[in-house]
């Protein structure tokens, strides 16, 4: 399978997160995964600036910036899962990994369509990856909180056409992840 | 009563936002006595001056658009600015505004739940949170078509100026269409099937000469053009 990870730690001081992620990545690639890891942080990626460009100057490409999302997008569309890996922030994943999230509706179209009684928007590609998250809890992260991160996740990855497949924790030995990996 | 507002629209002072919010600050304004002032969270590189403003804030209220099942990022940028403030006693009353392009308002339930969430973290006393579907274009629709939502967000804004609070009644009435009903998708759908649903974009992608690219696929690789390994 091949596996993109979204690593959205903004924190160069935040070794444990990374340790887990290296490890991860190992373990996934000794498995016969192929895994493309984005240090998010050490790539430019501007705001999305909400100009509609992409789906009205240049379908399918942002008209506005030029910038690393480029390589986003292709590993994102080539790709049979994505792993969105953040530190919980405020109760959230982070601002940088969020930058990321918003730049991806390139990869649709603005056109509505129900899909299950919902209103969503049409894709343009054919297949987009499954979704995973993992999560590094925060002090006074909660079940509530997971929750919500979840819920939210889940309700994108119908936007996506895909599924959303797990949350998983950095607490949690690293064979929880990578059999949740192993399952998709 | 004196009212910070953070606008988090990522298109600022061109924003559905700042529209929404102007009618809710003019009713907000026939209370003598109130003032109020904006921030635009757009401009990122300003959070030393936002988290100053809602610590010396007596009211925030904060309006933005749904970004991808949640806020734009730019808002979250602002909310982790916010993060040494967290459990502060005195942290100020705050209230919600989410507007998204979708007619449900079921899509923004989801971040409103993190929003409440938010305020609790934040030790922040939760007004509420008014959400609002298709904000999308109510800036080129002719003024009939708006007048009775900007009335809304203005007698929203009168009542808060008032009371402090978000009128119950009208929020819900804003949030009407939490989703659609079977007749109503059979109605968009025999629209979409005659071409009428989609003329707000294919005209955009007409005026930009990109109508015949409106399905480019520029990421898509082998595994997407389905020709076989790479």
């Amino acid at each position: 399978m091949k596996l993109m990870v979204l690593n959205g730690n903004p924190d160069v001081a935040n070794d444990s997160f990374e340790t887990y992620l290296k490890e991860l990545s190992g373990r996934l690639e000794s498995a016969g995964h192929t895994v493309t890891a984005l240090q998010l942080r050490d790539m430019d990626v501007r705001y999305c600036i909400g100009c509609f460009g992409c789906w009205v100057k240049t379908p399918g490409e942002c008209s506005n910036a030029r910038d690393d999302m480029g390589t986003v997008c292709r590993e994102y569309v080539n790709s049979d899962l994505v792993l969105f890996a953040s530190p919980v922030v405020m109760g959230f994943t982070s601002a940088l990994l969020k930058r990321v999230h918003d730049r991806l509706i390139p990869l649709l179209t603005p056109y509505i369509r129900f899909f299950d009684g919902e209103s969503h928007h049409v894709s343009r590609y054919d297949k987009y990856p499954q979704m995973g998250l993992l999560l590094q809890p925060e002090e006074d992260t909660d079940k509530e909180d997971l929750a919500i991160i979840s819920d939210i996740y889940r309700r994108d990855a119908i936007n996506f056409k895909t599924t959303f497949t797990f949350t998983k924790l950095t607490t949690e030995p690293v064979e929880e992840a990578v059999n949740a990996i192993d399952g998709v | 009563m004196r009212l910070t507002v953070f606008n988090g629209s990522p298109r600022g002072k061109t924003s559905n936002s700042k529209v929404l919010l102007e009618h809710f600050l003019s009713g907000f304004s026939e209370t003598e006595g109130n003032t109020h002032e904006v921030f635009y969270l757009n401009r990122v590189k300003s959070q030393e001056e936002f988290v100053k403003a809602f610590r010396e804030a007596e009211r925030v209220l904060m309006a933005f658009p749904l970004y991808t099942d949640a806020m734009p990022a730019m808002v979250k940028t602002f909310i982790e600015s916010l993060e040494p403030l967290r459990g502060r006693e005195a942290n100020p009353p705050v209230g919600f505004i989410i507007h998204s392009g979708f007619q449900e308002a079921m899509h923004s339930r989801y971040l409103e739940r993190y929003l409440d969430k938010l305020s609790r973290r934040l030790g922040s006393p939760y007004i509420g949170t008014i959400v609002k579907g298709s904000s999308e274009g109510i800036q080129a629709m002719p003024p009939m078509m708006t007048r009775k939502l900007f009335r809304s967000f203005h007698e929203l804004g009168r009542v808060f100026g008032e009371t402090g609070e978000f009128d119950k009644e009208l929020v819900r009435g804003l949030a009407k269409r939490e989703r659609f009903s079977w007749s109503g998708r059979l109605f968009l759908n025999v629209m979409a099937k005659i071409g009428i649903v989609d003329t707000f974009w294919n005209s955009q992608l007409k005026a930009n000469g990109a109508y015949e690219r409106r399905w480019a696929r520029p990421y898509a690789d082998s595994v997407q053009r389905g020709d076989g390994a790479r």
